[in-house]
């Protein structure tokens, strides 16, 4: 059976092939339309390993900011400078903090995505197992 | 989330193909299994991917649903470049993968397993409805866990919760596995009223026999290349040799 005898055997009337190839245009219409708004990295980015070394760079990047921040306010002459070390000290901190919670929270994201696929996979075994022993049992 | 901006999209020309793989090397690891795939996928086309065990038909549907970004090449959908795209983006857009081994959960009930299908927003009312007005057998066995149907019933499950997500472009990766042939004509039965609605399939299989009849167009892939590309009937008796080691170049 072909595709064109499949088509009339699958819409009833006529205009059944023609039911169908405007079902797929307007299909076809709305996957264009999707794919020119999908966000598209080029391909040399993966998003969830750029993601874990922005955590990791900011992480560094904001305890470097807090330890020169620190040791700038032993050489502040004034209250001023002493505070304005306080508040760098702070932001770095605060700049570390965000590295590490986007750092721990990709590395969960790939862990529990394996966990997954290895729960699904023994998940699967052992039901094949258990097929075969009610087989055997059967038997 | 934090990845380099996103790239303006070209317009694509109208009659562009609705998947193409260009050039494309992908491998696993330091492996390349792709050396060099070009592919196309027209609207409304049946394309079938022969070839023997190992030559990269799986690994080509990897690419192509964006399970595997190739090291080089391009993925590109309707004429715009999307390589490195999710794979869950595609698939909210309507690319969709039957994999190897059907990909159900065989632990959850038919009906917990559709239930899966809404993802991409269509309600879990009409996910039931597209499916067992495919498939009437599966509606008698909703409540079946889904390790436990036959191999035919798993693969209609595969493929119904495929099509309740109305998809645009289908990839199939080896529907007659483990199959008796009498399920496999069923199964293709099916495959034939889904091509006649119109909807593009990429189809790897191994046994020209089975497409004859479903593929508009089919290619032999060997070693990682494309090495042939015909109707299903012109390329049937080359399939023989090449599954026998004659080698293409």
């Amino acid at each position: 059976m072909n595709k064109e005898n499949a088509a009339e055997g699958a819409s009833a009337g006529s205009d059944g092939t023609q039911s169908a190839k405007t079902m797929s245009t307007a299909r076809l219409g709305e996957l264009r339309d999707e794919v020119s708004k999908l966000k598209v990295t080029g391909g040399a980015a993966n998003p969830e390993r750029l993601a874990g070394k922005w955590g990791i760079g900011l992480t560094i990047f904001g305890f470097v900011v807090a330890f020169v921040s620190w040791w700038s306010a032993f050489n502040a002459g004034d209250f001023a400078s002493l505070d304005r070390a306080a508040i760098f000290a702070g932001l770095g901190i605060g700049v570390s903090i965000i590295g590490i919670v986007i750092w721990i929270r990709n590395s969960l994201t790939r862990y529990l995505r394996f966990w997954v696929i290895r729960l699904v996979y023994e998940q699967r075994e052992q039901t094949d197992r258990l097929i075969e022993a009610l087989e055997r049992r059967e038997k | 989330m934090l990845a380099a901006g996103p790239q303006p999209a070209d317009p694509a020309p109208a009659d562009a193909p609705v998947l193409e793989l260009s050039s494309v090397r992908a491998g696993y690891g330091r492996i390349d299994v792709l050396h060099g795939v070009d592919l196309q996928l027209s609207a409304g086309e049946v394309y079938a991917l022969l070839g023997p065990n190992g030559a990269g038909k799986s690994t080509t549907l990897a690419v192509a649903s964006g399970q595997i970004t190739p090291s080089s090449g391009s993925l590109l959908l309707c004429g715009r470049d999307v390589t490195g795209v999710t794979p869950d983006a595609l698939a909210r857009i309507g690319v969709c993968l039957i994999p190897e081994g059907r990909g159900i959960f065989p632990n959850l009930t038919v009906t917990e397993n559709l239930r899966m299908a809404t993802f991409t927003g269509t309600s879990f009312s009409d996910v039931q409805d597209t499916v067992f007005a495919q498939f009437p057998r599966l509606r008698e066995r909703r409540r079946q866990t889904a390790g436990t149907l036959s191999g035919g019933e798993q693969q209609m499950l595969a493929m119904g919760r495929a099509l309740a997500t109305n998809p645009a472009v289908l990839l199939i990766d080896e529907l007659s596995m483990g199959l008796a042939p009498l399920i496999v004509d069923e199964l293709y039965d099916h495959v034939r009223r889904i091509a006649a609605s119109g909807l593009s399939i990429l189809i790897v299989e191994q046994f020209v026999h089975e497409i004859l009849g479903v593929a508009d167009r089919a290619g032999i892939m060997l070693h990682g290349h494309i090495v042939e590309t015909g109707t299903p009937t012109q390329i049937a008796d080359d399939l023989t040799s090449a599954y026998l080691g004659r080698t293409h170049h």
